[in-house]
């Protein structure tokens, strides 16, 4: 029964992994992620671990992947183009190195084969919640409070990265044509200017203006006659 | 016939494989974020077999752990990803080869 259970959730798990890696479009493939995330919380109840089953669905399948669908969504990423023509090398490399990877693990597994371990009875407590609060408490109290240090630390810095910063300050002023200057530097008395300037050209505003500017107009024949 | 140890580890061995050749192989960066985030699930599928068969409790507060670092990865990795987009206007992880916004 429970080789049934694993042969099942086992096959879910790779199924949606391969499909995972095969999809082009990246919601198509968070959806086959929490496929798998599924099928290891299905598994994890088989082992006699019901709370990192639960932990499992609600962080992994439930948090982690809502934030990154709806980062996905947010940036409504089109279809990935197809695959450019120079690093096309490193597929079958990527293939070799997985093959040497799983032949590594093949060897080890059959070498350590020899110890007979068995599934615990019923009688385990192990995975029960109240063993696992015990443990990180008197134990592993240590790692636990660095965990809420690192979980601050996201905090901070995704809001430090997400956030968006201010180009201009308050009182600078845009010249038309691709200039930006603050009018404290062009101006150093820093008088408070709000007058429009009404002009037909980038050069008679920053004559009104005070400021000296080249536009590209000059600029290029000043390089002409030069 | 029960399950063995092994073939726990075996499947863990595969779904840490495929997370690997898909971080190599795609391009997309969102796709390489879920792709670390199937590797880390395949070491707490090992934390947890091994937890269960050794009869010790040690190994599922580690995958407990594991889980907040991955969560603080997302948070971070996502922050980064948005980031990069507004700068390049693109996911390809071949436009930020170089480590510069």
């Amino acid at each position: 029964m429970n080789s049934l259970l694993f042969i099942i959730f086992a096959g879910m798990a790779i199924g949606c992994a391969i499909s995972m890696i095969s999809q082009r479009n990246p919601l198509y493939s968070a959806i086959s992620l929490i496929g798998v995330f599924i099928a290891l919380a299905s598994l994890y109840v088989t082992l006699a671990a019901p709370f990192i089953a639960a932990v499992q669905v609600i962080v992994y399948a439930g948090a982690i992947m809502v934030l990154v669908i709806f980062v996905i969504m947010l940036l409504n990423v089109e279809q990935s183009e197809p695959r450019r023509q120079r690093l096309r090398f490193l597929v079958p490399l990527a293939v070799g190195m997985a093959a040497v990877l799983i032949a590594e693990t093949a060897f080890i597994l059959y070498s350590v084969q020899t110890s007979n371990t068995k599934l615990p009875g019923n009688i385990s407590n192990v995975g029960l919640t109240s063993s696992i609060g015990e443990g990180l408490f008197t134990g592993y109290l240590l790692p636990f409070e660095i965990t809420s240090v690192l979980l601050l630390m996201a905090i901070v810095g995704a809001m430090s990265l997400a956030r968006r910063t201010e180009v201009l300050s308050s009182t600078a002023r845009v010249v038309p044509g691709a200039q930006v200057l603050a009018m404290d530097i062009a101006r150093p008395r820093g008088v408070e200017d709000l007058r429009p300037a009404i002009a037909q050209t980038s050069d008679d505003v920053a004559s009104q203006m005070g400021v000296a500017f080249q536009s590209e107009r000059t600029r290029s024949s000043q390089e002409d006659e030069a | 016939m029960e399950p063995q140890l092994s073939w726990y580890l075996a499947l863990s061995a595969v779904l840490f494989t495929i997370g690997a050749v898909g971080v190599i192989v795609k391009r997309n960066v969102i796709a390489m974020f879920m792709c670390i985030e199937l590797m880390l699930n395949a070491v707490n599928l090992t934390f947890v077999a091994f937890s269960s068969f050794f009869q010790d409790v040690s190994g599922q507060l580690f995958v407990f752990i594991v889980m907040t670092v991955a969560a603080a990865e997302a948070a971070v990795g996502l922050g980064i990803i948005i980031t990069i987009f507004r700068n390049r206007e693109s996911l390809d992880v071949d436009e930020a080869s170089i480590l510069k916004l």
